[in-house]
């Protein structure tokens, strides 16, 4: 390939423009996240550097402090009741989509994808109005309620494009050979989208886990969540316990997105594997 | 197999259709005067809305206002009317408690004698216009219009013209973060496109390791790096690169830091699964037919990369528009968008028409965006996470 | 249909119904009480909530207000109640109480109101329980020359560095108005008369650049105490007891003329709990504990009794020697401008915050 030499030397300058920016653009999104977590070890009251000295200190007050225990109860159990209604409700609802063959099918893609594109304040602000006249406020139902419609979307995505690569035919050799309806989801079915339900219900999990406007407004004092009780400690008193429960959303998102990660690699690997 | 579908549609509609639909309506919902005011708005109906209206209308408010006498909802009735014009709020309560129906002579002189302002039209004239069940009042007040004296549509005082500068300021500050993602996120998703698979696969954890991070998290870490003693701060005065530390916290500079972080994964994650697909021959085909790579990349490449960047794009604008959390932690007042502005009117100034009239308009500037785009990229793209 | 989606349908109707079952009833009483946080929240429970519930064998849960009146209006227009009563100010107390938001209790069968006259005295919906003057506070560390006015507040220039002020249009248009020379005791009169408005703004504006504003009482302490501010506007409890609990040297200089006035114990209206509530109330406004939550974060007491029961030194950590500097938080004038002009000039002050 002939070029003419100035326009290499330039390229190799683009290049490595390029690639030093994208540098500096890593270094900006994860630095800011990986320089704040030692913050929680510190022994003094101050979250700046250097640190006075590497204590536990604010782990045991976030293991300890009624406030921040009832606070990772009550998102653990939120999210986890979330999961489990987000998503059941969101597998049927794909399966219903993949074999509906009707004009309605990108309408009611629409209509379930709709809360991921309406800014999250107004949902909250809209449910506090409405859960204040059915007496929903501070209850637990609605809070499910709320945070199941915000992560139906997610759930409903993410099986739905693991239906997309799979074989209608299976279930259906499977019929012909006498299984039950049933029988065929169980044994046929749901081994093969299992990775897809799995990734849905992270997405679920972590959706109620780190959602804080809804409980903003309309959550009880009794139900007080961890992003609840981060918020009013950035805008009242800021303590490293704020970051030591920071850390600890950061590792439960971070485990799960490797669950998700590992799931979505498994299934390129198998997808290569069957289809060269 | 419509049934499947149909528990997630319940879902959808009975708790977020409705609601939403219920809380854009209060934005016109006018039910609280005609319901506590009816024969008076009946009287007010057939009034001209010149000078001051005839003995049976002031015969009329007198009788609504006795009816309200001692309720609550003669102070909620002033609190309405009081949105309208400061002070109506005073003039209700203090009509109510001493009106006297069965004290001999007209009414009009009775309510003249304990409120002056009852001889003025602008309250009658108010009244009159509000006597319907909807009311555009809300809907123009978020564009900093309102009824003029006359009855004409006029633009609000400069001193309450507050909102056409909070809608110009949204798009401003979610135009800029869009901007910079852009410049920001187009580099590297380059750099992921053309990397090995294996390296490929590390650089986009590293992207999707603050993509995964929640957002509060994520801003309160840069409340904690910002602010004067914060770690960036100790940075630059520790290099010497300040004399004293640089107000980064609260202004509009480190919201646009702490927006771009949060939003930037929301660039480059589309923006990389279409680069991802461009095949690497083309470029080099272009070259080997003598383009420069200036022009190839330009002609060739970015053409290719157009779907990707235009979701990347309208994805973060309207995630942007949005924004609550990251404004309210980082930004000053002067940074805040009209999400704060509906949790405000809301949570603290209790005036819900105005709230749901800026989520009405919010509303109204994100379906005009999918629409525009709707054609050009698709719904599906957006939905990243 | 397929008997497929039936089962599942009936799976999913049976997690619903679980889930919308109702949550295990507490066995304790609870009673749920809006407060503003922060260190007074801290004194509240130090002194009223700990030991009323271990005395009682109740729960007392606390939750942050800022004042929203929005919050009580929508538990208990909906009939929702969360909480049972709230710490509040007085224009919150008149309006509640006028538009049935706030339950009207006749307080002299549980108490004498009489003791309450000098702090303006009880209402139908509130009683007062501390009174709070809000002033020119700074760091005595860092600050070595003191201001000594609103003049100097204003003076960027002597003493460089922001100013926290209270992100409301009441109170801080009180003290912009003193700022330009205002005597404290004649601001309101001046706020209230036409054109008093634009010249608060008009002050503030002359440091817009140099204002930090704040939104609750925690963080002007905290501005203060970070050195992020030079100065700051902020209420007299918390500032001595930040500098009780975290060793720190804030002044405040009440002579600058301040503003002043209480906070009321009111209870929600419809609240199961009313008659605990009232029993709190009779406890936390009794001479005693009034005094004892004098001891804890200097805000004066409500009920006057309670001085007999103060040394001298104590009194002196109260800013009661400054009452002719004060605007005061109570009154006709006071209660009527804020109540029909509250909405409007917070737009408006919002609007020029903006700017």
């Amino acid at each position: 390939m002939a070029r003419p030499a100035h326009a290499t030397v330039l390229e190799r300058a683009t290049h490595v423009g390029v690639r030093a920016l994208s540098v500096l653009v890593l270094g900006y999104l994860v630095l800011p996240i990986v320089v704040v977590l030692p913050l929680s070890f510190t022994s003094g009251e101050l979250l700046v550097y250097p640190l006075p000295a590497w204590s536990l200190r604010w782990y045991r007050e976030f293991t300890t402090a009624p406030d921040w225990t009832r606070a990772l109860w009550n998102s653990t159990v939120l999210a986890v009741v979330t999961t489990v209604v987000a998503t059941a409700v969101g597998l049927l609802a794909a399966l219903g989509l993949q074999s509906l063959r009707s004009r309605l099918k990108p309408a009611l893609y629409g209509l379930l994808a709709l809360p991921l594109v309406i800014p999250h304040v107004m949902v909250a602000v809209a449910l506090f109005y409405y859960y204040a006249r059915l007496g929903l406020v501070g209850s637990f139902a609605g809070l499910v309620m709320a945070h199941t419609v915000l992560a139906l979307p997610f759930v409903i995505i993410t099986i739905a494009a693991t239906l997309q690569g799979f074989d209608v035919n299976l279930p259906r050799a499977a019929a012909s050979l006498g299984a039950s309806p049933l029988q065929t989801f169980r044994m046929v079915t749901l081994p093969l989208i299992l990775p897809g339900v799995i990734s849905g219900a992270v997405f679920a999990f972590v959706t109620s886990f780190d959602e804080l406007l809804v409980i903003l407004f309309v959550g009880s004092p009794e139900q007080r969540t961890l992003p609840r009780q981060i918020w009013s400690g950035v805008s009242e008193t800021m303590s490293p316990a704020v970051v030591a429960a920071a850390v600890v959303l950061i590792g439960v998102s971070l485990l799960l997105m490797a669950v998700v990660e590992l799931l979505r690699r498994r299934g390129e690997r198998l997808r290569g594997a069957t289809r060269p | 197999m419509l049934a499947l579908v149909a528990p997630s549609v319940l879902f959808i509609a009975l708790f977020f259709v409705a609601p939403l639909g219920l809380f854009l309506y209060r934005s016109i919902d006018n039910s609280e005067v005609p319901g506590w005011l009816p024969r008076t708005t009946a009287a007010l109906a057939s009034w001209s809305g010149e000078g001051l209206p005839d003995e049976p209308a002031f015969r009329a408010v007198a009788e609504d206002l006795a009816a309200l006498s001692g309720s609550t909802a003669l102070p909620l009735l002033g609190r309405r009317l009081n949105h309208n014009i400061p002070g109506f709020r005073g003039l209700i309560t203090g009509t109510g408690g001493r009106v006297d129906l069965a004290k001999p002579g007209r009414m009009r002189e009775q309510l003249i004698a304990i409120d002056a302002r009852w001889g003025e039209p602008a309250y009658w004239q108010t009244i009159r216009r509000e006597r319907h069940v909807v009311t555009p009042f809300y809907l123009l007040s978020a564009l900093d219009l309102r009824y003029g004296a006359s009855g004409a549509i006029e633009r609000a005082p400069a001193e309450s013209a507050i909102f056409l500068g909070l809608l110009g300021r949204t798009l401003a500050i979610s135009l800029v973060v869009t901007g910079l993602c852009v410049l920001l996120g187009f580099p590297l998703a380059v750099t992921m496109a053309g990397a090995s698979p294996a390296r490929a696969n590390a650089l986009l954890i590293l992207v999707l390791i603050p993509f995964w991070t929640s957002l509060l998290v994520r801003s309160t870490a840069w409340v904690i790096l910002l602010q004067n003693s914060g770690v960036v701060n100790q940075l630059l005065v520790g290099l010497g690169l300040a004399q004293k530390p640089i107000p980064l916290i609260f202004n509009r500079v480190g919201l646009y830091i702490a927006m771009v972080h949060v939003l930037l994964p929301f660039m480059v994650l589309p923006l990389y699964s279409v680069l991802r697909n461009i095949p690497p021959e083309l470029m080099r085909a272009a070259a080997s037919l003598g383009a420069p790579p200036a022009v190839a990349f330009l002609r060739v490449y970015v053409p290719q990369a157009l779907p990707g960047l235009v979701a990347g794009a309208s994805l973060v604008f309207v995630l942007a528009l949005g924004y609550y959390v990251t404004p309210a932690l980082v930004g000053g007042p002067g940074d805040q968008m009209i999400g704060y502005f509906i949790a405000y009117f809301t949570n603290t100034a209790v005036n819900w028409g105005m709230a749901s009239a800026l989520g009405t308009l919010l509303l109204l500037v994100v379906a005009l965006i999918y629409l525009a785009l709707g054609r050009v990229v698709g719904l599906n793209r957006l939905a990243v996470r | 249909m397929s008997k497929i989606s039936r089962r599942w349908i009936a799976l999913a109707a049976a997690a619903l119904a679980l889930v919308l079952a109702p949550p295990a009833v507490v066995a304790q009483t609870k009673l749920v009480v809006g407060n503003a946080g922060g260190s007074s929240a801290d004194a509240e429970r130090k002194v009223f909530y700990g030991p009323f519930a271990s005395a009682n064998k109740i729960t007392i849960q606390e939750e942050s207000f800022n004042q929203e009146l929005a919050k009580i209006r929508s538990q208990v227009e909906t009939g929702n109640l969360i909480w049972d009563m709230v710490s509040t100010t007085a224009i919150n107390v008149a309006t509640g109480c006028e538009e049935g938001l706030l339950e009207k209790v006749d307080w002299s069968k549980y108490f004498d109101p009489k003791v309450f006259r000098d702090v303006g005295g009880v209402s139908e919906c509130g009683v007062p329980y501390l009174f709070v003057s809000g002033g020119l506070a700074y760091d005595g560390n860092r600050i070595k020359e003191a201001p000594k006015s609103w003049a100097d507040f204003w003076n960027v220039r002597k003493w460089p560095g922001k100013r926290g002020l209270l992100y409301r249009a009441e109170q801080t248009f009180e003290i912009a108005l003193m700022a330009d020379g205002v005597p404290p005791a004649k601001a309101m009169e001046v706020l209230a008369a036409p054109g008093g408005p634009d010249r608060a703004l008009k002050k503030l504006d002359e440091i817009k650049p140099h204002i930090h504003w704040w939104k609750n009482g925690a963080e002007s302490i905290n501005l203060l105490a970070s050195g992020e501010v030079a100065m700051a506007y902020a209420w007299n409890g918390r500032v001595a007891s930040a500098n009780k609990t975290n060793n720190l040297n804030l002044k405040m200089e009440l002579g600058a003329g301040h503003v002043s006035g209480c906070q009321y114990w009111a209870i929600m209206k419809g609240s199961k709990n009313k008659e605990l509530a009232i029993k709190f109330i009779q406890y936390a406004v009794m001479a005693q504990n009034q005094a004892d939550f004098v001891r804890v974060i200097s805000y004066g007491p409500a009920n006057r009794d309670a001085y007999a029961l103060l040394s001298d030194q104590e009194k002196a950590t109260l800013p009661g020697q400054h009452l002719d500097k004060a605007s005061l938080q109570l009154g006709k004038l006071y209660l009527g401008f804020w109540l029909a002009n509250g909405d409007s000039l917070l737009q408006r002050f919002v609007k020029f915050a903006a700017q």
